[in-house]
């Protein structure tokens, strides 16, 4: 079922975009350019966090976290290996990106860990980012129950998915 | 984040010290050489979902978007001017989408019209921030590329889980707002209304307070002796 989304999606966008006259191929082409942009901006901040990630993996550091918190995810119903995911997800988003990607060539994508993985990522967003970077030309100073709130709605949100993933 | 950067490489780099020095130097290129590799297909994936992207902008479908949110926005900002909610309905479309980059700037630009110089957040401020920071994406893009690229059998099968959780997080957050303010709120706005009812030409309005949150105030009270015994 879930494999038709993307399909349909873009059938209709396309067979649209034509029968509207919005020229699907020079579209297409304006959008694609973006992403050389996008690729530069953020490839400083891919590379800082990947060296800092290799190494506190093979430091054996990121393992001892993974084993502290086993108890906490598995009563939660989490593998142990998304500690450090669940860990950098609120805070970067190149940091959890490059620890996704660390699990699809460890785990493989397809692996209750991957797709759990996939899962957290994809319904989550960058919480502390995104908190500072709106309020940064305001005069707030303090957030009040903001970041709570949304750390336990993530929280709570992610271990459904993940729950919902037995059944799918 | 530069400090949570900072704690993984000293903790990791002081770690090897003492287990394997080599491997120091080795894993920290290597990391490096992993984010060129991770670039590059991310901008694989940025131009396939990008382009996509332009042919939905072009449909004008986020236009037809805004339309449709415009209701429930209004709604959950109700002390917000007209100009702060297309700010706002422009955000919420961008993200739904799934174009962080563009949402951004119209968040940026609704928090300062609601700015009133306060160092504490709005209720309405805050109601933004969590809508926003609770993922309203219904379309992973970057998930789905990744898993395409990792080799996945059906890169798209974690959709609906991923759509309930990230459905079920922003209703809670949304809830949770709204029983924060209440809690946190409501209490400073009746003490005023009791000491005008003390008065002895108190405002009458204050006698029409729906009971309920007094109520609740009174058990938040009471919890609070219980804790204070404890």
């Amino acid at each position: 079922m879930s494999a038709y989304i993307i399909p349909v999606l873009f059938l209709i966008v396309l067979a649209a975009s034509f029968i509207r006259r919005r020229e699907p191929y020079g579209g297409f082409i304006d959008g694609a350019k973006q992403a050389v942009d996008l690729t530069i901006n953020v490839f400083p901040y891919l590379l800082a966090i990947m060296v800092a990630v290799e190494a506190f993996r093979v430091s054996g550091a990121s393992a001892m976290l993974a084993n502290a918190l086993e108890p906490v995810l598995k009563s939660v119903g989490l593998p142990k290996e998304l500690a450090e995911l669940m860990f950098l997800r609120p805070v970067s988003g190149a940091g959890s990106l490059a620890i996704l990607d660390g699990i699809y060539t460890n785990y493989g994508a397809d692996s209750y860990v991957g797709r759990c993985a996939s899962v957290i990522y994809g319904s989550s967003e960058t919480i502390f980012y995104i908190s500072t970077i709106y309020f940064s030309q305001s005069h707030v100073k303090r957030l009040r129950y903001a970041i709570p709130v949304a750390l336990v709605a993530t929280l709570t949100g992610c271990i459904v998915g993940c729950y919902m993933l037995r059944f799918f | 984040m530069a400090i949570i950067w900072l704690i993984m490489l000293c903790a990791s780099l002081g770690l090897m010290i003492f287990t394997d020095p080599a491997a120091a130097v080795n894993s920290m290129i290597t990391g490096a050489h992993g984010a060129v590799e991770l670039s590059l297909n991310l901008m694989a994936l940025y131009a396939f979902w990008l382009g996509f992207f332009s042919l939905i902008e072009r449909l004008g479908l986020s236009r037809g978007l805004e339309r449709l949110l415009r209701p429930v926005i209004s709604r959950l900002f109700p002390s917000c001017d007209a100009e702060t909610r297309k700010f706002i309905t422009m955000n919420v479309s961008a993200n739904l989408l799934g174009l962080g980059n563009a949402a951004t700037p119209m968040a940026i630009s609704a928090i300062n019209r609601m700015d009133t110089g306060d160092k504490k957040a709005s209720t309405d401020m805050i109601m933004l921030t969590v809508i926003s920071a609770t993922s309203l994406q219904i379309l992973p893009t970057t998930v789905i590329g990744m898993r395409a690229t990792a080799g996945s059998a059906n890169p798209a099968d974690f959709l609906f889980p991923s759509l309930i959780a990230t459905i079920l997080s922003t209703f809670i957050g949304i809830v949770g707002v709204k029983l924060c303010a209440k809690i946190f709120d409501r209490p400073r706005k009746n003490r005023k209304a009791e000491i005008s009812t003390a008065a002895p030409l108190g405002n009458v309005a204050a006698t029409q307070k729906p009971r309920r949150t007094r109520v609740k105030r009174d058990r938040a009270q009471k919890q609070k002796r219980k804790a204070v015994k404890a």
